[in-house]
Formats: C-alpha cells, sequence, structure tokens
C-alpha cells in the first residue's frame, strides 16, 4: 500500500456572477476545481505537480494539507485522512506557500523558530541539532538574528523553508517555491530540496510553473488542467510526447545567401543569420540540411531541442486547456 | 497549560515587533487617549446638565461607564486576534497557514495579535471607576472586590463572544461583514449607561442577545446597592456567567463554521 493515496477526490467552489440585465436573482456559477483525481506517491518520492493557473494545483494541495475539506472522494496519507483530525495529522507535514510567510515580519528569526517550536511541542535537544542541520544546509548563518523584513526574497524563501522542516516533517508540500526567485537562490533552493529528500527521505510534493524546477528535481510528473488529471509519469516520457521541433541557428559565409524552405518550417531573421524550427518527423534534417546548403556555404550551426516552457505551452494547447 | 505559555510567548513577541516602530506606537497611544477621553466627556456633559438619570447619579453613571471601559479595551488589547485580524486572516489566505499547525485555531487566532495602545483607553476607564466609586461611596469589601472581578472577567469573553459573529459571517461569505459591529461596538456605547433607561427592545436586545446588562448590568448595580430590575443580590453572581455562555454558543458556531472554510487566493 502506498504511502499518500488519493482516490476520486472532487472539489466544487461557487462562484457569485455579477448580476445581469434580465435576472434580478444573482446566478451562482459552479467551478469543478478538483474532478475524480486519483493518485499514489509513495514515500520518499519527489514529485512536481504542474499545470497552468487555476488548474486545481493548490486546491490539492490544501486538501492533502488538511487545510480545506473535500466534496467527495477519499484520502490516505500514512493512515490518517487529513481533514479528519487535523491537529494531529499536521505534525506530520510540512507545507510551504510560495506567496505566504508564516514567520513573523518584524522580529529576528531565531525568535520565530523558537516559538514554532513551542507551536510543535518540539524537545529542546532535538530542536537544537535539527536548527544547526538545517542553518549549515540553508546557509542561514548570521540570518539568523535578523528580522524577516530586512531580508532579500532568496533570503525569506530559505528562512521559511527552515521554519516548516524544524518539526521534522514526513512529507513536504511546496506551493511554487520558486515564484520571483534569481537564479542563484534557485539553485540554491533545489540543491537543499534534494538533500533534504535524499537525507531524511521526506516525502516532497512541488507544484510550480517553473520547468527547470521539475527538471532538476522529479523524475515523476503530474499534469493537472481543469481539475483532471491528465498525466501522471516520468518527465521524460512526457517531453518524448511533446517534443517534435528542433530549432536551428544557422549564418552564411555571405549575408545575402536566404534559404528557400517548405511551408512547414518557419523562418525568421536574427541578427546577420536566421533561426528556423522545423519537425523532424514532417522533414528529416538530412532534407532540411540539403536545402540549407543550396543557398550558400554555411559557416556555422546549432541545432537545438525545444525550450521545456514551450514544450509545456504546447502540451498544455494539445490537451485543449 | 501549554497553551497558555505559549500565549505568553507569542505576546513577548508581539510586543518586540511593536515596539520596533516606538514613535508610531506612541501617537497612536495618544489618539486612543484623546477618542476615549472624548467619550467620558459625553458622561461627564451628561452628568453637568442632568446630574442623574433614573436612580442613577453622577457616580453610578461614572462607575458603569468605567467598567464598560476596562472590560472593553481589555478584551481589545489581548484579544485583538479575534477582535481586529480574523476577518483580514481570512481574505488573505493568512489563516491557512494557521491550520497547518498542530494547535487549536482560535487559540492561535488569540496567540496572532496584541494591541497595547489600548492601555491609554484603559487608564481612562480606570479614573472614570476610581471616581465614580468615590462618589457613590461604594464599600470595597471582599465580596464587592470578587463580584467586580467576576463581571470584567465574563465581560471579557461576552466581548470575544460578539467578536466572533463577525469571524463566522466572514468565514462564510468571506468579505466580511460589518452586520456584527451593531452588537460590538454599538453594546460598548450603549452599555456604557445603565440597561434600564432604554427602551424595552432594547434592553432585551441587550439582556437576552448581547447580555452586556446581565454580565456587567446586574453585578454593578449590587455593588453600588441599587439591583436592578429587583433582582436579588445572589442573581448578581449567576448572571454575569451569560458571558461564558454566549462565548461558548460562538465557539460552537466557529468550529462548525470551519468545515465550510474555503480558503482565499492561491
Amino acid at each position: 500500500m502506498s504511502y499518500i493515496q488519493v482516490r476520486d477526490l472532487c472539489k466544487r467552489f461557487y462562484v457569485r456572477k455579477k448580476r445581469s440585465s434580465e435576472s434580478f436573482l444573482r446566478e451562482k456559477e459552479t467551478i469543478q476545481a478538483l474532478a475524480d483525481v486519483s493518485f499514489d506517491i509513495d514515500r520518499g518520492e519527489l514529485i512536481g505537480y504542474i499545470g497552468p493557473n487555476g488548474a486545481g494545483k493548490s486546491t490539492t494541495v490544501k486538501i492533502l494539507s488538511g487545510i480545506m475539506t473535500p466534496d467527495s472522494g477519499e484520502v490516505r496519507v500514512g493512515s490518517q485522512i487529513p481533514w479528519k483530525d487535523r491537529k494531529s495529522y499536521v505534525k506530520h507535514i510540512g507545507v510551504v506557500f510560495g506567496q505566504r510567510m508564516q514567520l513573523w515580519w518584524d522580529v529576528p528569526i531565531l525568535d520565530s523558530y523558537s516559538l514554532l517550536k513551542d507551536i510543535y511541542r518540539i524537545p529542546e535537544d532535538a530542536y537544537r541539532k535539527r536548527l544547526s542541520e538545517l542553518s549549515e544546509a540553508l546557509n542561514l548563518g548570521d540570518l539568523l538574528r535578523t528580522p524577516l523584513r530586512q531580508m532579500s526574497l532568496g533570503q525569506r524563501m530559505r528562512s521559511e523553508l527552515c521554519g516548516s522542516l524544524l518539526h521534522r516533517p514526513e512529507i513536504l508540500f511546496l506551493d511554487e517555491p520558486t515564484i520571483g526567485l534569481d537564479a542563484v537562490s534557485k539553485l540554491a533552493l533545489r540543491d537543499f530540496l534534494k538533500w533534504e529528500n535524499q537525507e531524511h527521505r521526506t516525502t516532497i510534493l512541488l507544484t510550480t510553473h517553473d520547468m527547470e524546477d521539475i527538471a532538476a528535481l522529479c523524475s515523476r510528473v503530474m499534469v493537472l488542467g481543469h481539475g483532471r488529471k491528465l498525466y501522471d509519469g516520468q518527465l521524460q516520457d512526457l517531453l518524448r510526447r511533446y517534443d517534435r521541433r528542433r530549432t536551428v541557428e544557422i549564418r552564411y559565409d555571405r549575408s545575402g545567401c536566404i534559404p528557400v524552405l517548405p511551408a512547414s518550417v518557419t523562418m525568421q531573421r536574427e541578427g546577420d543569420g536566421f533561426r528556423l524550427a522545423y519537425q523532424p518527423e514532417t522533414l528529416p534534417t538530412a532534407e532540411l540540411l540539403a536545402l540549407l546548403q543550396q543557398a550558400g556555404s554555411i559557416r556555422e550551426m546549432t541545432v537545438q531541442p525545444q525550450n521545456i516552457d514551450y514544450l509545456i505551452a504546447e502540451m498544455y494547447r494539445e490537451m485543449g486547456l | 497549560m501549554n497553551t497558555l505559555k505559549l500565549y505568553l510567548r507569542s505576546m513577548g513577541i508581539l510586543l518586540k515587533c511593536q515596539m520596533q516602530y516606538p514613535l508610531s506606537f506612541m501617537l497612536q497611544t495618544l489618539a486612543q487617549l484623546i477618542m476615549e477621553g472624548g467619550e467620558m466627556l459625553a458622561v461627564i456633559l451628561l452628568v453637568d446638565r442632568f446630574d442623574h438619570l433614573n436612580q442613577w447619579n453622577a457616580g453610578d453613571l461614572y462607575f458603569f461607564f468605567g467598567l464598560m471601559s476596562v472590560t472593553f479595551y481589555l478584551t481589545e488589547c489581548f484579544g485583538r486576534g479575534i477582535t481586529g485580524n480574523f476577518p483580514y486572516m481570512v481574505r488573505t489566505g493568512q489563516l491557512d497557514l494557521l491550520l497547518t499547525h498542530p494547535r487549536g485555531i482560535l487559540t492561535q487566532v488569540m496567540c496572532s495579535a496584541v494591541d497595547p495602545r489600548r492601555i491609554s483607553c484603559i487608564a481612562v476607564g480606570t479614573v472614570s471607576l476610581v471616581l465614580g466609586s468615590r462618589m457613590a461611596e461604594v464599600r470595597w469589601s471582599p465580596q464587592n472586590i470578587l463580584l467586580f472581578a467576576e463581571s470584567v472577567f465574563c465581560g471579557f469573553w461576552l466581548v470575544l463572544g460578539l467578536f466572533l459573529i463577525e469571524a463566522v459571517l466572514c468565514i462564510h461569505s468571506v468579505k466580511s461583514v460589518e452586520i456584527a459591529n451593531a452588537l460590538t461596538y454599538g453594546g460598548r456605547s450603549a452599555c456604557q449607561y445603565p440597561v434600564d433607561v432604554f427602551p424595552r427592545p432594547l434592553r432585551m436586545l441587550f439582556t437576552v442577545i448581547a447580555p452586556f446588562a446581565l454580565v456587567m448590568h446586574v453585578p454593578a448595580s449590587v455593588i453600588l446597592g441599587k439591583p436592578v430590575f429587583g433582582w436579588p443580590a445572589w442573581a448578581a453572581w449567576i448572571s454575569p456567567l451569560s458571558g461564558f455562555a454566549v462565548f461558548g454558543f460562538m465557539v460552537f458556531l466557529f468550529s462548525r463554521s470551519m468545515r465550510f472554510y474555503r480558503s482565499a487566493g492561491s
């Protein structure tokens, strides 16, 4: 039996429509946030959960972390049901919302941590050990004596992560943790999550829009759209399915050369060269190369796989999202 | 006991937060002093013009005003999480974070805010109480002291309970509804005067629905030696408990409502 079991999860929201001119009464609009979503997660997995805005990712996280009650369906984490007996359940989980801070704004984060210690009833020695481990892994050091309001966004996110892991949760839910972070902070965060996952076998469910996050961390992804689960499996398989285009950048010896290509290839000028996109399935690379060479002698040329964000956008489009 | 410790430690941290902005704190405390001083001035002017209201003379009126002011602002000071912040926490989804902690929601909401600026309002109330009890020649026997303490203590929970109405409403409709203010702030303004000066519908409202009369006026009138409603003195020991009843009922409604909590935003 797997660690987290989700079966036929449904959640609807009612949104009041603006009063229309014909009818006097306000109409209610139903939004199906989750429709029969089922999945299993094993202990120690690191899973990416993706989908466009409004797909139902946050709703899933909120149900799994005991914040919300679903309309129907079953969820079992270990032997517990999140929304029943919330207090004993949430001892075993950590939640980080990328856009909400749980630490106090105006006091050094060390004060916030010691209050969290009281909230979670963590024994003193366990707390000390865990704090020193986390502050080293997250490189907090001097930051411990700094109030949150004086920190950069990246520092804040690291502090938040530390705060949500002090009680050694078995599962960590992350809702868009890298939102707004710079490259260095993102990389540091990814390294840390990998470390925490391997070192403590912490199960991590990560929702994000940053495909680089997913590619760097998760072997398994779930795709959600309009409240339905559309894909669940290896990231590589998913990419292969949609990865049909290649991008070519090419520069000729003389700038006057213009290749003549079939309509299936898109081409645009870029600097003194061209950027084209083609599909090897419809136009084999050898044929394209022959056509390109007819236009003149090639100085340099690169062939690249498609950017992962384009892939996902295309995937959403094909799935009708 | 652990909960009380958590509350005290949270208060410590929150006060530390507030003291990061000392000037703002001082100015706001001063503003509160002027506001509550103005309220008291209204009573002073009233007494100056009429010198008594039904059977209540100046000292009695100061006493009633002081009792309400001390009780209400003690609640606003220490229960700020419920009296002030809760609707905001629901609207911004801050409540989600509390739900991920292994503690009761009301406990954590209580721990989330304190309002030390109210100290100036409490001071005004205390002055009025002292003045009133001098003028009305209240005898501070151990019994009277105990009765007074009971009234303030039960009043604290009554006011918290009334503020929970707004909390419950805003869980259901997310955007807060001001209707509850009629009972909380409206109750405070009206019931700084003894309840029997009002017409019957208002008297019913503040006895049965928001029982300020039972929690404050009945014991206060016994302390002043002029029992209201013609009730016997022992009734004054029982009637303040209605404050707990209101609080308990609202906590029950609150926990039922939390099942419908929908959270907000992403």
